[in-house]
């Protein structure tokens, strides 16, 4: 399967973020921004200015739906995927696979080779 | 606790979303405002802080407005709801719009517009025609029916030479009615070129009997003789020397500069043709000085060359030949005859009839001052001497005042001809814009690439402004009406250099003659090929090949 285009895939990792938070569980934006932040433990933020839009277009799309349910004494729109979505989400994630693997052997194999002359070199100095 | 909905509903401004999807838009983005607010509470936050930490999680609400209603919609905002600084709703873009249409109205600005040499355009340099063919018939069409001399003339002086006939036509109908006008009889002869199957002689001699007194006439006879001698003289030699024995021997040329050279005066009548082109413009509404300018270029003046054979045939085959002989008198004759020739000459306010002037007269006082010096008439030398030193080394290509003025005119035109690519360009964005924002006004659903072309269009307004200014500063220093030139060498170095500089800058090695004439279909062409063929490819970048397992 041939790896969409760097533009693509960025649009896609932030979609794919999301329909993978929504996979588990219902959840609403808030809880959504939190989890992608806690879970990378910082390493990835996404700004609530623009986590609604990309809540709202998956949902044009179908992808998601959202729901007015009550939760703590208020309402709150919560988000669960749909089975368009799980079809998508299985494809991101597959593909996504694809390509962080194809760059993991790389990088891994550079690293390794890296370890192994280091290690060779100091064995001769020794 | 903040009212969070009412902040997200003022922030937020108007948001056109139907079927109660506003309200539940703000309820959401209001929860996450109120949550991160309480979490900082939490936190240990003070109430003041945590609101401020709330609200920065939305820095930019237009932005935020436009995005979710691009995503709710699928759809950009409408340009009608649109709050960017260059949006309809905005009264300073209406008010940049509105200015820019003051300085269209401006006499000037539309001055600097024309002024630009388009292919097609007129005047065309170096051509006498200054206007189309369609103008100047209603040119000619007007001075018949009015019985009006002058517009008559005016078409006899501009006529193109494929159109003689009219021409001649005009000038006759032209001289019936004024008589004052016959010095047009100088362009209709066409004396000063060789035009085939034309007899210029009957318009010089109605030349010289109206202005008898006038050289002008007999040098275009001069003129006209020499063309019709132009046959016989490849049979001399091409040297200067012998071309001029051969041309002494000539009594049609000899005899017809002769007279030239004895007349009272000399006057090319640039004076009239400058006045009778500059009225006949500004009646024909026409206040544009580059037309009044290349007028100009239609005035005929006669063959330098020819005058330069026969001052030399004075200075050197009757002067010297004198001299030598020790016949001194018949000598200084000549020389003085040089002399006064150019003192006439010098009358003519032509830059170059001034120039040559001064150059024969130089030549003709150095060959006076050692004659006079060795025959001892030591007071005459002194005269001539002071005479000598009087005159103005004027050399027009080396004129300092003349460059910067090049220079300046250049740099002018650079910038008219810049911005007015620019007008010309945000002229029309501004024109498509105000077409789709009025149709969008009028019905705010009427299209979807309307909406969208308003909006990437937004910016023309305000940046057609910036560059009509640009145009109308760049142009300023040279607008004036015709009406205030009062000589074509007025003309020359209050408005030459800036249109001299725009032809340079157009030119763009001959683009208006070979490029656009040639290339600008076939471009159009290749244009929309290699448009069709990215497409194409654009296509088929995701298509599966067909010996791809997918491809089945």
């Amino acid at each position: 399967m041939a790896i969409a285009s760097d533009r693509e895939l960025k649009k896609g990792n932030a979609e794919l973020l999301i329909l993978a938070l929504l996979e588990e569980k219902a959840r609403h934006g808030y809880e959504i921004g939190k989890l992608i932040a806690e879970r990378s433990e910082g390493v990835l933020r996404f700004h609530v200015a623009s986590l609604y839009p990309l809540l709202y277009r998956l949902e044009r799309r179908g992808w998601i739906k959202g729901e007015w349910e009550p939760a703590g004494g208020r309402r709150r729109r919560y988000y669960r995927l749909t089975p368009t979505g799980r079809k998508i989400l299985a494809e991101q994630r597959s593909r996504w696979r694809a390509f962080s693997g194809a760059v993991n052997r790389i990088v891994e194999a550079g690293a390794a080779h890296h370890s192994a002359a280091s290690y060779s070199m100091e064995a001769q100095h020794a | 606790m903040p009212d969070w909905k009412k902040i997200v509903r003022e922030k937020l401004g108007t948001l056109p979303l139907t079927n109660g999807r506003r309200d539940e838009v703000i309820e959401e983005l209001a929860q996450q405002l109120e949550s991160a607010y309480e979490e900082a509470l939490a936190q240990g936050i003070n109430e003041q802080e945590a609101m401020q930490r709330s609200l920065a999680q939305f820095k930019d609400w237009e932005r935020l407005r436009c995005e979710v209603f691009q995503s709710v919609e699928g759809a950009r905002l409408p340009v009608w709801e649109q709050n960017g600084a260059f949006s309809p709703r905005r009264w300073p873009v209406w008010i940049a719009l509105g200015l820019s249409a003051l300085l269209f109205a401006l006499p000037t600005f539309r001055q600097a517009l024309e002024m630009i040499p388009l292919p097609g355009s007129y005047p065309e340099p170096p051509s006498s025609q200054i206007l189309s063919d369609a103008a100047l018939r209603r040119v000619e069409h007007s001075g018949d029916k009015q019985k009006y001399a002058r517009a008559l003339a005016f078409v006899a002086l501009h006529s193109p030479k494929e159109d003689d006939e009219r021409a001649v036509q005009a000038a006759e109908k032209a001289i019936a009615l004024d008589p004052q006008l016959t010095w047009i009889a100088a362009k209709i002869s066409h004396a000063t070129y060789l035009y085939p199957g034309y007899d210029p002689h009957p318009w010089i001699e109605r030349l010289k009997a109206w202005d008898p007194q006038n050289g002008f006439a007999y040098m275009l006879e001069a003129d006209a003789n020499f063309h019709w001698w132009e046959t016989p003289w490849t049979k001399y030699s091409a040297t200067p020397g012998g071309l001029r024995a051969a041309l002494a021997a000539e009594p049609r040329w000899r005899i017809s500069m002769e007279k030239a050279f004895a007349a009272p005066r000399i006057d090319f009548y640039d004076a009239q043709q400058f006045a009778l082109d500059r009225q006949v413009l500004l009646e024909q509404g026409f206040d544009r000085p580059e037309m009044l300018l290349a007028a100009g270029w239609s005035q005929p003046v006669p063959v330098l060359m020819l005058i330069s054979f026969y001052i030399d045939i004075q200075l050197k085959d009757i002067g010297e030949t004198a001299e030598k002989a020790g016949r001194t008198d018949d000598a200084l004759a000549a020389y003085w005859s040089v002399v006064r020739f150019g003192e006439r000459l010098k009358a003519e306010p032509m830059d170059t009839a001034q120039t040559y002037s001064n150059k024969l007269r130089r030549d003709a006082y150095k060959h006076i001052l050692p004659l006079l010096r060795s025959n001892g008439r030591a007071a005459e030398a002194s005269a001539v001497e002071s005479a000598l030193a009087a005159l103005p080394r004027f050399d027009y290509s080396v004129e300092p005042s003349y460059f910067s003025l090049e220079a300046m005119g250049n740099r002018s035109a650079r910038v008219i001809v810049v911005s007015a690519i620019l007008v010309a360009l945000l002229g029309t964005a501004t024109i498509l814009w105000l077409i789709f924002v009025i149709a969008l006004k009028w019905n705010a659903d009427f299209s979807r690439p309307f909406n969208r072309l308003a909006s990437s269009l937004c910016f023309a307004p305000p940046a057609l402004l910036l560059a009509s200014i640009a145009l109308f500063l760049g142009y300023y220093p040279y607008a004036r009406s015709i009406a205030q030139f009062h000589s074509y060498k007025d003309l020359e170095y209050g408005y030459a250099p800036v249109l001299v500089g725009l032809y340079n800058v157009t030119r763009f090695g001959n683009l208006n003659d070979v490029w656009l004439s040639h290339m600008f279909w076939p471009s159009v062409w290749c244009a929309a090929v290699a448009l069709v063929g990215a497409g194409l490819l654009w296509w088929m970048r995701d298509r599966p090949r067909p010996d791809h397992p997918d491809a089945a």
